[in-house]
């Protein structure tokens, strides 16, 4: 693993992509989170919101684009849910600043890091949600563990097939 | 104070970004009087607003995708697939015609039953209306067992309308908008229908738990609950008419908050988990439809039908039963009927009686005695030893005469 200097990696390896690109993955990962229950059953094995927000803040290096994607995805994902608007929000929002801030420090290029940080970003963004949901808004959730170590497992492997799919479709100079 | 912003420009927006969510979440909760915290059921105009935005966005490709899917579905179902069809069809035209007769025989006590409802001024809630809608999305949570469905206030729908399928009870819709409707499924942990069983007549609150499993909360102990118990909608929530399946009792858990308590997990009678077409219960109203009237008016058709030939079977069965020799004679009592004549049925056949007697007849014991004229009286006081004094009648139904 090789850390860099800040400025160093940002300056080279800021990922750019087409406009089409921000708009339309986040919407497929939407549509697919929401849509697949659907077709396969229960689906708690994965959140491809959380997948996707990692993918652009690790690759943007830039915490205040990451944040802004996380509490995008968030809220969308809250606003098709009956619960409150900004659990999933705040979350996320939490996650995207830092993999973002994660990303300017180390080198996101490399499977096992990807892996790794998929992981316990997961594991991160469920423990707010439900610190959130029972703490700060004192709401009534029976949650397991497990689940939750499941979806943080199924959504490390997604990302290490997902992320070199999504790497194709950067503007490369 | 400008390089304060632009050095921590990354924190200050996050903390913005949180501190803007925060108080939406509080907004968006409220006290309930027993102090507990709760989401208000109604979302505040702002917040229904994100909620339209999200649905507008992802609506169209789900309804496209599942459109798609449909297309594809039909397209094998209706034109390459169409193996057995035939069969199926005379099958189900039986079974059509069996219900109907069902029906007919149901009618007279659903009609009684109206009556004395009325009579109680009691109104029973049938099913009146309902909307065929499809399934096109979920929340993608597990944590919020919803659904979407491809119709909404444009459609009819309504918040609090109840959604079926032919197997069971699934929820209600929740949230409308205009071209989807939100529905919160039964095993959600903030849903809750009234229940009851049908055997023991237990009644409880039925919610999910965090595994979607659905269970019966917060009633008594009792062991005349057994699993494989049929559960039905009490009808009391004003959500569900009653009498709707709802599932059966998988198991009996002990409440782990409360002795002398337990939690009745259910097995649902719909399947929760494959939902495609469901149905949106539009209207509830204390009268039949017009197509259940015209059903019934069907099966009274048909009953008068089977009533009247049942009726021709009954006379033609007393014609034969009046030409025929019955074992069971009305005029007698029960001791002297022809079925219980425990004697020998076959009848024994008796010489005629001679017109002269003379010592060579049957029974006579002793010799004739003879008159003056040499005549001789057959003894009349002479009874057979067996059988009915008749005569013997040969086949040609003549008395014999002796030669």
């Amino acid at each position: 693993m090789s850390v860099m200097g800040a400025n160093f990696r940002r300056d080279l390896e800021i990922r750019r992509y087409p406009l089409l690109v921000y708009v339309l993955v986040p919407l497929v990962a939407l549509v697919l989170q929401a849509w697949l229950p659907r077709v396969v059953g229960p689906y708690e094995w994965c959140d491809l919101p959380l997948v996707v927000t990692v993918y652009f803040a690790l690759g943007r290096r830039s915490p205040i684009q990451g944040t802004i994607m996380g509490a995008t995805m968030g809220l969308f994902e809250d606003a098709l849910t009956h619960h409150a608007i900004g659990i999933n929000g705040i979350a996320k929002t939490v996650v995207g600043f830092l993999a973002a801030s994660v990303g300017v420090r180390i080198d996101v290029e490399n499977n096992a890091i990807r892996l790794i940080l998929n992981f316990l970003l997961s594991l991160l963004s469920s423990a707010i949600f439900v610190f959130i949901y029972r703490v700060l808004l004192g709401l009534e959730l029976e949650w397991r563990w497990f689940t939750e170590l499941f979806r943080a497992i199924g959504n490390s492997l997604i990302a290490v097939v997902l992320f070199p799919l999504l790497d194709r479709l950067q503007i490369r100079d | 104070m400008d390089s304060f912003f632009i050095r921590y420009r990354n924190l200050i927006v996050l903390l913005a970004i949180l501190l803007a969510q925060i108080v939406g979440l509080a907004v968006q909760v409220r006290r309930t009087g027993e102090g507990r915290s709760t989401i208000d059921p109604r979302d505040a105009p702002g917040v229904r607003l994100i909620r339209l935005w999200a649905e507008t966005l992802v609506a169209p490709p789900e309804r496209g995708i599942h459109g798609s899917k449909a297309a594809a579905v039909r397209l094998w179902q209706n034109y390459l697939d169409l193996r057995h069809v035939r069969e199926q069809n005379q099958d189900l035209q039986k079974t059509v015609d069996r219900l109907r007769l069902e029906e007919a025989s149901l009618l007279d006590d659903a009609r009684q039953g109206e009556r004395l409802q009325a009579l109680l001024d009691f109104q029973h809630r049938y099913i009146y209306t309902t909307l065929p809608a499809q399934a096109i999305g979920s929340s993608g949570s597990d944590q919020s067992r919803v659904f979407y469905l491809d119709k909404g206030s444009s459609g009819g729908l309504k918040p609090d309308m109840a959604v079926i399928t032919a197997d069971g009870i699934v929820g209600k819709v929740r949230d409308v908008f205009p071209g989807t409707a939100q529905v919160l499924m039964i095993n959600d942990q903030t849903s809750g229908a009234g229940v009851i069983l049908e055997t023991t007549r237990i009644r409880g609150i039925l919610t999910g738990n965090a595994a979607g499993q659905l269970e019966i909360v917060g009633i008594l102990a009792d062991e005349r609950i057994k699993p494989g118990e049929k559960i039905l909608t009490a009808g009391g929530d004003l959500v569900f008419p009653r009498g709707l399946p709802v599932g059966e009792v998988e198991k009996v858990v002990r409440d782990p908050d409360r002795d002398s308590f337990i939690d009745v997990i259910v097995k649902p009678a719909a399947h929760l988990d494959r939902l495609d077409e469901v149905l949106v219960i539009t209207s509830t109203e204390p009268r039949f439809s017009p197509e259940e009237q015209q059903d019934l008016a069907t099966s009274e058709a048909v009953k008068g039908a089977e009533a009247a030939a049942i009726k021709e079977q009954e006379k033609a069965s007393q014609i034969m039963a009046e030409r025929l020799p019955g074992l069971i004679d009305p005029n007698l009592p029960p001791e002297q009927q022809p079925l219980m004549d425990n004697s020998n049925p076959i009848p024994v056949a008796h010489p005629p009686q001679a017109l002269h007697p003379d010592r060579f007849t049957p029974n006579a014991n002793q010799a004739p005695a003879s008159d003056a004229n040499g005549s001789s009286k057959p003894d009349t006081t002479a009874k057979p030893e067996t059988g009915t004094p008749q005569p013997a009648t040969p086949r040609n139904g003549k008395p014999e005469r002796n030669p």
